[in-house]
């Protein structure tokens, strides 16, 4: 039995093929029914993200498993003449790599994102419960869950924050721990703090107020967060009931002097305030920063720490591969996925590497 | 026959307390290595090594309690290893609940000096009769001084290890600077609660320590009343500023750590 991955990712096709190549989940079933009905293919997995498509099927014969899956996106996704897609095209060995290296997020375009773990394994999941798997890709995506985790526990790829949301939830975490006993005051109703404070609100924080300008927006984001909103004037009543600060106003000036953050201090005992100032220009005096119990994070802040992340994740990645080996070489990932017979095949990040003309390129039949 | 068990008691406990030691150190160790490679969970196995470690620190106290035939508390060498037993069993208690799992990290080296001190000191003493000699009086006041004074120290020293780790990672925070360490230690909030609800479990267990002091037969040498009640006062004081917002977090840790020396200082010349 041979394993074979066709697939094309975020690095090997514009999003334009991506999205077209999409598998719609409600079809999907209806799909790897097709897929496993087509001639040398025993067993078969979708794995369709906005990131990647990527088919992993148990075959026969390489070639041939290779052609008639191709031929059948052609016609199931209506490709028309002369348009090419660059199929990476990978099996036996390579392919188990590349799907383990998919679960531990090291081919992911935010390096080392968790979310395509969880993706993966609703891929094999859904191919189960259609009855697409048998024992190679059931023992092969097994695998790859056991290999995902261990890049997770045994590195440091997944550490860290690398958005500006993510920084300032992480960092909210490590001041306070649980979030759901702080309360969060967002001056400024824009996309930013919307978009930091739903991330607060998913992690737990309950008691949100919202402060602004338009007073009518203030109460339109309140209601999406179940929060309350207030008038602009008032924000400064509010400083000592609050554990954090959102600050993103459109202001030209500081709106939150030291002054201000000093003179709340002593009403909230020796509770820490995280302020979150994410407007540029600066809507937070930096002498906040200076008070005790008081952690101030800027826009700069906040995105240098994300990209300090994003950094040092790249760094992991020549340890993640040693991991990755080290299992394959224990787990005797051969016997499952032999090495390859045929002409050597690329990861898509090697493709990558070459150029045009010794790319897997796959062209889709002109006629 | 007597004297046969003792010297096989004699033996033994020096036997647990090695492989007591050996065990802190494999923990602290273990815990070392997993904050440079970044791992930031916690570590059954770690858990265990140090739980072992406190076993055997258990089965040294009780062999010693054994030759003595009451609290083993009468040499500075076993102080010291009552002071680690405190120490570990206040982080077992505390360290979980509190989720303050790397307060083994910064605890294990403490309780690794004490123990190696202790160590030299059990290799150097006399004969199991001679050690009897010392204590042929039992005086129940003197037992329950030395006793809760320990435990009290334990957590006054534990204080004083959440208030470095309170100061390491408020520099962090306030500085941006997200180390290895910052991702391993706890949240900044439960450090602070630890801190200020060690310092009290310390001041209450000294108060009655203290007090006891005052029933003992042999009333102790007046330096060391008088050490003990400063300490107990500055405690006090530290806790009755913070409680009244005269000092902020930052002092509330120097203070635990600083005024720790005072309790060393106690041990040092008893």
């Amino acid at each position: 039995m041979n394993i074979l991955c066709l697939g094309v990712n975020h690095e090997s096709a514009p999003v334009e093929i991506r999205e077209r190549m999409a598998f719609a989940h409600k079809n999907l079933a209806s799909s790897l029914h097709d897929i496993q009905a087509l001639d040398e293919i025993d067993e078969v997995v979708v794995l369709s993200t906005c990131n990647r498509v990527e088919i992993y099927a148990a075959c026969k014969k390489i070639e041939n498993g290779f052609d008639v899956i191709r031929d059948y996106l052609d016609q199931h996704f209506q490709m028309q003449t002369g348009e090419t897609v660059d199929f990476y095209k990978l099996h036996n060995h390579a392919a188990a790599r590349h799907l383990f290296s998919v679960a531990g997020g090291l081919d992911s375009m935010v390096l080392g994102e968790t979310e395509i773990f969880g993706q993966v394994k609703k891929a094999y999941a859904d191919a189960q419960n259609a009855g697409a798997t048998s024992r190679a890709l059931n023992k092969l995506f097994q695998q790859s869950f056991t290999a995902g985790k261990l890049i997770r526990t045994n590195t440091q790829l997944t550490r860290g924050a690398s958005s500006v949301g993510s920084v300032a939830v992480d960092l909210a975490e490590k001041i306070f721990g649980d979030l759901s006993k702080c309360r969060v005051m967002l001056i400024g109703a824009g996309d930013m703090s919307r978009r930091t404070a739903k991330s607060l609100h998913s992690r737990g924080a309950k008691s949100i107020i919202v402060s602004n300008r338009s007073y009518d927006n203030a109460v339109k984001l309140a209601q999406e967060m179940d929060g309350k909103a207030i008038h602009f004037d008032d924000w400064s009543d509010s400083l000592n009931e609050v554990d954090i600060i959102v600050s993103s106003t459109a202001a030209t000036h500081h709106v939150i002097h030291a002054e201000m953050i000093q003179s709340a201090m002593p009403q909230r005992g020796h509770q820490p305030l995280f302020v979150i100032d994410i407007a540029v220009p600066r809507d937070v005096d930096p002498a906040v920063g200076d008070i005790e119990n008081v952690y101030l994070y800027d826009i700069g802040a906040l995105e240098g720490i994300a990209a300090q992340t994003r950094h040092e994740r790249k760094k992991q990645v020549a340890h993640c591969e040693q991991v990755l080996d080290q299992f394959i070489e224990e787990k005797g990932i051969d016997a499952l996925a032999p090495a390859q017979s045929g002409p050597p095949t690329q990861s898509p990040s090697q493709q990558q590497k070459c150029d045009a003309s010794s790319k897997s390129t796959s062209a889709l039949p002109e006629s | 026959m007597g004297q046969a068990f003792s010297y096989d008691v004699f033996l033994m406990d020096k036997i647990f307390l090695v492989i007591s030691t050996l065990c802190f150190f494999g923990g602290f160790a273990y815990a070392v290595n997993g904050l440079r490679a970044g791992r930031h969970h916690d570590s059954r196995a770690n858990l265990l090594v140090m739980g072992l470690g406190f076993a055997f620190l258990c089965a040294t106290l009780y062999l010693r309690g054994q030759i003595h035939q009451r609290c083993p508390i009468t040499s500075l060498h076993e102080v010291l290893i009552f002071l680690s037993w405190s120490m570990g069993l206040l982080y077992f208690i505390l360290g979980k609940s509190f989720r303050l799992s790397l307060l083994g990290v910064f605890t294990a080296p403490l309780v690794l000096l004490f123990q190696l001190v202790a160590l030299v000191g059990f290799f150097m003493e006399g004969t199991p009769a001679a050690i009897a000699k010392k204590t042929d009086q039992i005086d129940v006041w003197l037992e329950l001084h030395a006793s809760v004074s320990l435990v009290s120290f334990g957590a006054l020293a534990l204080a004083g290890v959440a208030g470095l780790m309170y100061l390491v990672q408020n520099r962090q925070l306030k500085r941006h600077q997200l180390k290895t360490l910052f991702y391993n230690l706890p949240p900044i909030q439960y450090l602070i609660t630890a801190m200020f609800r060690l310092i009290a479990i310390g001041v209450m267990l000294l108060t009655i320590g203290t007090a006891s002091a005052f029933f003992m037969r042999n009333v102790p040498a007046p330096i060391h009343q008088g050490l003990s009640m400063l300490t107990l006062l500055l405690y006090i004081i530290l806790l009755v500023l913070y409680r009244r917002n005269r000092i902020g977090n930052i002092k509330l840790a120097q203070g635990a750590i600083l005024l720790f020396s005072l309790p060393l200082l106690i041990l040092m010349i008893l």
